[in-house]
């Protein structure tokens, strides 16, 4: 087990800069996601932890010493990939056996070990099979019983759900968290799916093209998010976003003008989660276009005078019908305002009817 | 609908029936029958017979032919050790090392090996003479005596013909392999190296449970295959050695070659000797269909109309 | 369980890191530095004799072996790749290494032009607009004490080359035609003997045709095609089709099923959607197919020695074989290696241009 610091790290490939100055501390024991878009550098960085890659610059700390230059080989980090990357000549238990063959560990404590990784992810009745005879969800459970059977100082899980179906990711999401808990180990999970993330994780790391855009709970990226980016990319259905100006504490939204307490005067963005608006007597006056049944919820989109608007409301049957009148309403506690030159939240600011 | 059916194999698929019947099926009949006849220098048939086979084997009082022991073993060895030298273990490392390094350098390698493979025989022939030959102007006997200090001139093609001819043809197999390896171990996942490296393996265990794994199949291809061409080939010993000095690079193939096309014309003898080549061709070959992947080759047609 | 590596890891701190580093980072350049020093050293056997073949087509005299120019020309080209290769690596921005390189091989050539550069002429090649340049060579060496020698009366090169490009073009042309039908019906049509015929395709392919030289050599005599370039088009034809087919099937194979479909809704019988739609989906392995049928032919060499023995039926390899034959002794090298040169090209220049297409095959080929 170790706590891990990235120290200004930066890597580039060739005139390509992927990552630039990263810092972040890891926890001993900490499960922590890198979620962001593709191409945002997320993976990178697993690689670098990994020893796959090595950083450009910058300092990469395990338990505050310094490994950039340690290959993969030495720094014991159990991986699962995406495609699972298990071995398709050998058998499952050849495939956990692996790690340990190369690590020259006695016959007989190995095939304990082994007998031990495949109990905790339930693959015992598999160990004989290849491979390619298995399904998805078996797979996923080699390639962890694989990364663990090694005693990880670091488990490292890159998009580990992304090539199961929808029912089994569900099942995977709540295992792979309790195995975590159980073992302790220090666990880096890199993922574009925000469910995942918020799930498992009890820190989010969102990252944009190379830069730590937010480090924070799944509630403060929501509720809080530190810039536009953050609070486009979080949250589904996305959040309202409509762009205005804001002069003598009014701020002009389309053809509506609110009131907006303190936020300084320019160009800003407004936004409002659709689950924070409410179809009620008072408020904005608009017209449902769309009607959305979501299971739990339904999703009315509503034309305004200051744009179109998503709205989620409980329920399961849609209590408005397409083309009715309506008044859209909220608190001034759910809205949020960016400045539009830097992208980032204006912390105090809220704007009001 | 039959008739468009009919009519559409005919089309699509009978001239290459029609080229293959005509050179790969009709010439084998045809040497099982010039076999037994006596179709010599004259190319004019006199009789049936079997003293081909005899003269070859040996049957009752007609004792075998005396050169072919020495023939077939020589055979063997060229065929070995080119093969197990050159065409597979040198192709193989040249593959590993040029996919180790950064893809310009490799590149740069793998084309200087490409030469031998894109000159024509002749040319390819003639700098070997060149480069071997007994006198002090050939390449190797300028290094001797220019480097290693030669009183001098030594005569490869005299003094170890067999092995000129064996690297002669091996360069050609090395590089054969090299393609080939190149392009399989390019199409190995990198996750798959990933994974290893983050299982504790360094650059050997790498390639030996990684790679070697993954190059089964091209390797049991490139096997197979070039005992084939090595076998019958003799292009580049024709050229080179021309069968001598004193029969010593004579192997099987050309000396089919000189009982039928060198002046003595013998064309029936070499039918028959043809023959006795034909049927470890045809095994080795049907062997070569049983070990490719039959179900990754066929898939079924998903358009029934004709 | 207790961890041993972190354990350990932990006691010794950052020392441990860093020896692990060391070790790592020693056997990255150990490995790379082997790996040039055994693919150089294996490299230069090949290296040396083309090298030798250039410089000979372009200085060696009549009756003599020239190696005047060999050698110093290794000698200046062998610094300047190293010191590129070595500037390569030393180079911080890219302009630098342009302008580093530039200085290099401007003094390269420099003194390449000084050493060298009086030694080298073109009256090698001679033989591309002097049809008797064989006669001329006998006066000249029969002049030079050699009373026994007569020089063959050899055609022009340039027959040669037209029958070359004749067998080669012919060749290419049939193939293509007739590999691109059937790899077609037997990707994509449902027939009784479909299997077999694919398996017989994979077997021809790793027969080797020169095996039936014979039989072959009686069949052409029958037909009464000896001596004709049609006898030897064919022959090249039958030992490269089965490849072809299997190389065509298996780019017809990786043709979506969908592009068909929808031209057959579309209105269109499977000939029309053959030609119209799929053909056009495979240009790739038509022309990696070509490439490789042509320079087959281009360089045959046993069949038309077998098949022809009229000098007007030479090709290129005949032509070659034969002057190499005159001068195997060291006549002439430098017209061995014009000629040599000159026989080459064709094939360099195609397999360099196609280079990206025959990969594609050979992935197929292997995979396939």
């Amino acid at each position: 087990m170790a706590s891990i610091e990235f120290r200004h790290i930066q890597k580039s490939f060739g005139a390509v800069d992927v990552i630039h100055d990263m810092n972040l501390t890891i926890d001993d024991g900490e499960f922590v996601a890198l979620l962001g878009p593709s191409g945002c550098g997320k993976s990178t960085s697993l690689f670098m932890l990994a020893g796959i890659y090595l950083p450009s610059g910058g300092d990469l700390l395990f338990d505050g010493h310094r490994v950039n230059e340690v290959e993969a080989r030495d720094r014991n980090v159990g991986i699962v990939f995406q495609s699972y990357a298990l071995y398709p000549h050998l058998s499952v238990r050849e495939n956990i056996r692996f790690p340990l063959r190369l690590k020259k560990v006695p016959a007989a404590e190995a095939e304990r070990r082994i007998a031990e990784a495949a109990e905790l992810v339930q693959i015992a009745e598999l160990m004989e099979r290849r491979p390619s005879a298995l399904s998805g969800g078996q797979q996923q459970r080699v390639a962890l019983a694989r990364a663990l059977v090694k005693d990880p100082t670091l488990l490292l899980l890159d998009e580990p759900l992304s090539n199961l179906d929808a029912t089994l990711r569900l099942t995977m999401r709540t295992e792979i968290k309790s195995l975590q808990e159980r073992l302790g180990v220090t666990t880096v999970l890199v993922t574009h799916d925000q469910i995942e993330a918020t799930t498992m994780a009890d820190r989010i790391i969102c990252m944009r093209d190379g830069r730590i855009e937010q480090i924070g709970s799944s509630d403060d990226l929501y509720l809080r998010p530190k810039s536009l980016f953050v609070a486009s990319f979080i949250g589904s259905p996305p959040i309202n976003l409509i762009e205005g100006q804001v002069e003598n504490g009014r701020l002009t939204l389309g053809e509506c003008t609110l009131s907006a307490g303190n936020a300084p005067i320019g160009e800003v963005t407004a936004g409002i989660r659709p689950e924070h608006l409410t179809i009620g007597e008072e408020g904005l006056p608009g017209r449902i276009v769309q009607i959305e049944p979501m299971g739990r919820e339904i999703l009315y989109v509503v034309d305004t005078g200051i744009g179109q608007l998503r709205v989620l409301e409980p329920g399961s049957t849609a209590t408005h019908r397409s083309g009715e009148q309506v008044s859209i309403g909220f608190a001034e506690d759910n809205t949020l305002v960016f400045d539009n030159v830097n992208g980032e939240r204006i912390a105090d600011a809220r704007f009001s009817l | 609908m039959e008739r468009r059916r009919r009519i559409n194999m005919v089309l699509f698929l009978g001239p290459a029936v029609l080229i293959v019947g005509l050179f790969f099926v009709l010439p084998v009949l045809v040497d099982i029958a010039i076999s037994f006849t006596d179709l010599g220098r004259d190319l004019r048939v006199t009789e049936i017979t079997t003293d081909n086979y005899e003269r070859a084997l040996g049957f009752g009082d007609v004792r075998p032919d005396r050169q072919l022991p020495g023939v077939i073993a020589r055979t063997v060895i060229y065929v070995g050790c080119t093969l197990l030298i050159f065409n597979t273990t040198f192709g193989l490392l040249l593959a590993l090392a040029t996919t180790s390094l950064p893809s310009g350098s490799g590149a740069f390698f793998r084309a200087v090996w490409l030469l031998p493979r894109m000159s024509p025989s002749v040319v390819y022939g003639i700098l070997w003479i060149w480069s071997v030959h007994g006198g002090d102007t050939s390449l190797v006997n300028q290094i001797m005596m220019g480097v290693f200090g030669y009183e001098k001139p030594i005569d490869l093609r005299q003094l170890y013909p067999m092995v000129v001819i064996i690297i002669a043809n091996g360069f050609i197999g090395a590089s054969f392999a090299m393609i080939i390896l190149t392009s399989a171990i390019r199409g190995i996942p990198e996750h798959l190296y990933h994974a290893a490296r983050c299982d504790g393996a360094g650059s050997f265990a790498l390639i030996r449970h990684i790679t070697l794994p993954q190059l089964r199949w091209p390797l049991t291809y490139i096997l197979i295959w070039q005992t084939l061409s090595l076998m019958v080939s003799f292009e580049y010993i024709l050229l080179i050695t021309g069968g001598g000095p004193f029969r010593a690079t004579t192997v099987y193939a050309i000396f089919i070659f000189q009982r039928a096309f060198s002046a003595s014309g013998q064309y029936a003898y070499g039918a028959a000797l043809t023959f006795f080549l034909i049927l470890p061709g045809i095994v080795l070959a049907l062997f070569l269909w049983r070990v490719s992947n039959m179900r990754k080759l066929m898939q079924q047609p998903r358009i029934e109309v004709h | 369980m207790a961890d041993v590596a972190s354990l350990a890891a932990a006691a010794q701190g950052q020392e441990h890191w860093d020896r692990l580093a060391a070790r790592s980072a020693r056997e990255r350049r150990m490995r790379r530095g082997f790996l040039y020093v055994f693919l150089i050293l294996a490299s230069l056997p090949v290296m040396v004799p083309y090298f030798w073949l250039g410089t000979l087509a372009f200085s060696a005299h009549l009756s003599g072996v020239d190696t005047r120019v060999l050698w110093p020309s290794i000698f200046i080209l062998v610094p300047s790749v190293l010191l590129t290769w070595l500037w390569a690596i030393a180079a911080r921005t890219p302009r630098q290494a342009l302008i580093g390189w530039a200085v290099i091989w401007v003094v390269a050539i420099a003194i390449f032009a000084v050493v060298v550069g009086p030694s080298l002429h073109l009256g090698n090649f001679r033989f591309l607009y002097n049809p008797n340049f064989n006669a001329e060579n006998e006066n000249i060496v029969a002049a030079e004490d050699n009373p026994g020698f007569s020089a063959t009366s050899f055609p022009w090169v340039w027959t040669a080359f037209a029958n070359s490009l004749i067998i080669a073009g012919g060749a290419t042309l049939i193939v293509i035609i007739v590999a691109s039908l059937a790899g077609y019906y037997i990707s994509r049509f449902q027939y009784r003997f479909r299997t077999t015929s694919l398996a017989a395709m994979l077997i021809l392919h790793a027969f080797p045709a020169t095996v039936l030289l014979i039989p072959i050599f009686i069949l052409m005599w029958q037909l009464g095609l000896l001596n004709t370039l049609f006898a030897i088009v064919l022959v090249i034809v039958g030992i490269e089709l089965p490849f072809a087919v299997f190389i065509m099937k298996g780019f017809f194979d990786a043709v979506p099923w969908e592009i068909e479909m929808s031209a057959l809704t579309d209105g269109a019988t499977r000939r029309q959607a053959f030609f119209k739609v799929v053909l056009p989906q495979v240009v790739n392995g038509m022309i990696a197919v070509s490439v490789f049928v042509f320079i087959r032919g281009w360089e045959e060499f046993v069949f038309v020695l077998v098949l022809s023995t009229q000098q007007a039926k030479w090709t290129m390899s005949l032509y070659t074989f034969f002057v190499v034959e005159e001068n195997s002794l060291g006549v002439d090298y430098g017209l061995v290696s014009a000629v040599a040169v000159f026989y080459i090209l064709p094939s360099f220049v195609l397999y360099t241009l196609a280079q990206k297409y025959l990969l594609q095959m050979t992935v197929s080929g292997v995979k396939g």
